[in-house]
This record gives structure tokens, sequence and C-alpha cells, in this order.
């Protein structure tokens, strides 16, 4: 340990020795691993953002009661009440025409002139039904029994396609880290390859010197470290610009889509990605040490 | 400090370097080890450095056995060692002063010591003017001073210095040969390995190995 402290200075000096060696090669690395890093970390951010509008709309599980022409208000208000008795029903209330013109120009926002071209407000009244996630099918179905309905409506089909999507992303995610990973091991131990390959004179004086292994493989283990951190902290970067354009690109034509929190879902891509290259960098350098350690003897 | 009964080292292609040499190096003991070109000098040498393993006999140094040495204690019996090699294994791109510190960043002195150390010990070289030279600009007898002054920097009980004239006219071969002469001490051997024996002074040398086609010819010392 106390080798490695008063060392500082020298293997840092070493370790940026060693990038400059190979300018093009570890450039073009780096342009690699920033990629790879990047789209990786868009496909966790797609995901991220997929399992929140599941949560959301698990958590906001509702139906609509459409009720058969000729009922009156009167009666839409009692079955709201009536509603209420079922199991699995968390709260029940009448939304008129009119609010469902509002909430349907709230929702519009600047795009609500084309309600003015209806003659007559174009919305029904109905009873809007909070229900436990777990018991939808069951309140549809006590729901659906009543004379009066005509028709329910749920958002079933919406969140098993948003749950389909969840799981692909899920699986591309894995697939990509996989990949990403993978990539990143082979670059970077190649490069761990390359520096030893073109330092093997002074390795070699070093162990003859006594140096222990640690004190000759550290300049190695953090140049690698500081190609796979730079490539994951310039992905970090773009990753965070391209979520701020895609945010601003979502809110204006549709608002109703429930995104987690920007900030939020940036930072937690950031940790994964900075974690993973730090992983790879070490993993990758000592992938390329001790493979090279058969040829070196280091 | 280093004994050798019967040691015999065969390469892989089947060559003899060393053919059942047997000796002992006591502390404090100047050994010249002369022998022309390929006589197996240097392959004595990579025994005594542990970079190649006897393939019969028996060698110790350092208290160390040679036959089965591991990785992490031949690294303990280098640190121990100040070797000046043939081809000198200066690192090019740093400094005079860089090259000799490197021999003792990884041993147990004091990062504070460093400097003057390293500043004394090209001082004994006669190099203090260079300390920050860059180790290609020098000539071939300063890059050899360095490779000295890296060796005795490190304090060691064994001074190896394989074939230190090869490259040097005469001038500087005796200087060079003087230089390592001095670095005798109670406590530190010098071994040398030189095809030169004119430029050896016998006066002061212990021990005069020759070696001959992997074989003892001679030697001032009595064999087992």
């Amino acid at each position: 340990m106390k080798a490695i402290t008063a060392n500082l200075g020298y293997f840092f000096k070493e370790t940026f020795t060693l990038l400059k060696l190979n300018k093009l090669s570890n450039i073009l690395s780096l342009l690699s691993i920033t990629l790879a890093f990047f789209l990786l970390s868009l496909v966790v951010a797609t995901w991220l953002i997929s399992t929140e509008m599941v949560d959301v709309l698990q958590q906001e599980a509702e139906i609509n009661v459409f009720f058969s022409e000729g009922t009156g208000n009167t009666s839409h208000y009692e079955m709201a009440e009536s509603f209420l008795e079922i199991q699995g029903v968390q709260a029940s209330r009448v939304v008129t025409e009119a609010e469902a013109l509002e909430r349907m120009e709230t929702i519009l926002g600047e795009e609500s002139e084309v309600l003015t071209y209806f003659d007559e407000n174009p919305f029904e009244s109905f009873v809007e039904v909070k229900v436990d996630f777990e018991q939808v099918g069951a309140v549809k179905e006590s729901v659906s029994a009543h004379e009066d309905v005509r028709y329910v409506r749920d958002h079933q089909e919406v969140l098993d396609q948003i749950r389909n999507i969840s799981a692909l992303q899920r699986f591309l995610g894995t697939l990509f880290i996989v990949a990403a990973g993978t990539a990143t091991l082979v670059i970077i131990s190649h490069i761990i390859r390359q520096g030893i390959y073109h330092n093997r004179q002074q390795i070699n004086t070093l162990l003859l010197l006594g140096a222990p292994n640690f004190f000759v493989s550290l300049p190695f283990v953090l140049s690698g470290l500081v190609l796979t951190l730079t490539g994951g902290l310039f992905a970090s970067l773009l990753t965070r610009f391209t979520v701020g354009l895609g945010y601003a690109q979502l809110a204006t034509p549709i608002p109703f889509i429930p995104l987690p929190p920007q900030e939020l879902l940036v930072q937690n891509t950031t940790v994964l990605v900075l974690g993973l290259s730090i992983f790879l960098g070490l993993s990758g350098s000592i992938m390329g040490i001790r493979s090279s350690r058969k040829e070196e003897s280091l | 400090m280093i004994t050798a009964k019967k040691l015999s080292l065969q390469y892989p292609d089947g060559t003899n370097a060393l053919n059942e040499i047997n000796l002992r190096i006591k502390a404090g003991e100047l050994v010249y080890i002369t022998g022309p070109s390929g006589s197996g000098k240097t392959s004595l040498i990579k025994l005594l450095m542990g970079m190649e393993k006897p393939t019969a006999g028996r060698l110790e140094v350092l208290s160390h056995s040679m036959n089965r040495i591991d990785v992490k204690r031949r690294m303990l019996l280098r640190q121990y060692m100040g070797p000046v090699f043939q081809e000198l294994k200066l690192i090019n791109g740093r400094t005079v002063l860089d090259n000799v510190i490197l021999g003792m960043r990884f041993l147990p002195i004091p990062k504070q010591q460093w400097k003057t150390l390293a500043t004394d010990a090209l001082e004994k070289v006669k190099l203090s003017h260079k300390i920050f030279s860059y180790a290609e600009n020098l000539s071939w007898g300063e890059k050899q001073r360095v490779a000295i002054a890296r060796a005795i920097v490190r304090k060691p009980s064994l001074i190896i210095a394989d074939e230190p004239t090869g490259n040097l006219d005469r001038k500087n071969a005796i200087n060079i040969l003087e230089l390592l002469n001095s670095l005798k001490q109670e406590d530190t051997s010098v071994i040398i390995t030189t095809h030169a024996t004119h430029l050896i002074d016998s006066d002061i040398v212990d021990q005069l190995i020759q070696i001959e086609a992997g074989q003892l010819q001679a030697s001032s010392m009595e064999e087992f």
C-alpha cells in the first residue's frame, strides 16, 4: 500500500504515457466505447420509461362506464353510488358531458381548436370508477351486468401492450448490456495487450530489478480504466442531452404519457453506465494483463 | 552468498550452456568471470538472477535455492541485487534521474530519500551534471554509468555486471572497471563478467573464474 501511495504520481504519468503511445488506436477505441455505452444507456432509459408507464397505469387503474340512451343524469349518480359497493372499487364519480369536453381540451392543448368544429358537445356523460388493479376483471363483469350499462371501457389492452413493450425492452436492455460489455472487454483487453507488447522491454527491466507484479501492472489497469470511464462520461453527457431533447419533444404533443422525472432518469442511467464502465475497465485490463502474462512473463 | 554444486544448464534446443560447475562466492568478494564469447558467462548470470533454472546440480544465491524458487521469492531476491545488464536496459524518454530512481521505487526506501540517494549515486559515477539529460541522448559510456548508479542506489548485497566493457574503448573500459571494483564492500559482493582479461587488475580481485565451452577451466579458489 505504501508503495502505491508513494508512486501515485509515477503511476498516473505512466498511464498517460501509455495512452499517448497509440493515440489513434486509443481515440478510436474511446469512440467505440462511448457509442456502445450511449446506445446502452438509451435502451436502458426507454426501458425505465416503459416500466414507469406500466407502474403509473397500474396505480391508476380505472374503468369508464357508459350508459344506454334514455337513462337520465339522476340514475347516473345513483349507479355511481351503487358501484362503490362492489368489491375492488376504490372511488366512483360521474363525469358530465361538460367535464369530458374540458378534459379533452386540456389534453389537446393548442390543438383543442379542433373541438370548435362540432356543433354540439360530442362527449357523453359517464361514470369513472377507480379500481384495485388486481380486480379490474371482476369489477368490469359486475358493472357490465347492470341493465342500463351500454359499454365498459378499461385500459387492459393498452396496459398489456405497454407491458409487452417493457418486457421486450428489458430483453433488449439485457442483450445490449451483454453486447456492449463484451465489446468493451475485447477492446480494452486488446489495448492493454498492445501496450504491454510495446513496453515489453521496460516491463522486463522492471521485473529483473525485482518490481512486484502490481507495480508493473497498475499503469495498464489505470489506462484501461481511464478509457472506459471517459467513454462512460461522454456517453452519460450524450444521454443527458438526448433525454432532454426527447422530453421536450414529448411534452407538447402527448402530455398525458406518464414519464419518470427527467433528472431521476438521467441520474439512474448515469450511475449504471459509470458503474459498468468502472467494472468493464478493470475486468478488461486484468484480462489483457493475464493473457499477456503467458507471452511476456509478466 | 553463492554456492553452485555440479551446476548445469541445458537450453530447450539441446545446447549445453554450463556443465557441472562448482563455485563459491563469499560476501564482500570481487569476482571476475572470464571466457570467450559464448563460453557460458551470460548463462551463469541468468542462473544467478533466476532468469533460467538449473537443469542439473544445485545453486544457492543469497540463501535462496534457485532450483525451487517461486515467482514471489525470485522477485524478493532480485530486490537484493544490483544488476548492470549487457544491453544496459535504461528507459528511453526518461531522464537520468528518473532512471536511477526507478530502481528503488518499489523498495522499502522512504520516498523523501529517493532524490538524495539518486543524486549521490550519480555523483559517485561522476554524472551529477547530467541528471536531467534524457537516457537516449547519452554516450554508451555515460549510459553504462547510469546503469551502475541504478544498481548501487539500491544498496544491494550482490552487484552483477554482465560484460560492462563490451562497447567501450580501452580508456572508458578501464574507468568503468575501476568504478565497479570500488563498489566491493564488506557486505556487498561484485561479480563482473568480461572477455577482456587484459583489463583486469589481478591485485584486487578475490576470485578469477575462467569458463570455456560451459566448463570451469580455472578458479583462484578451491573446487568442491
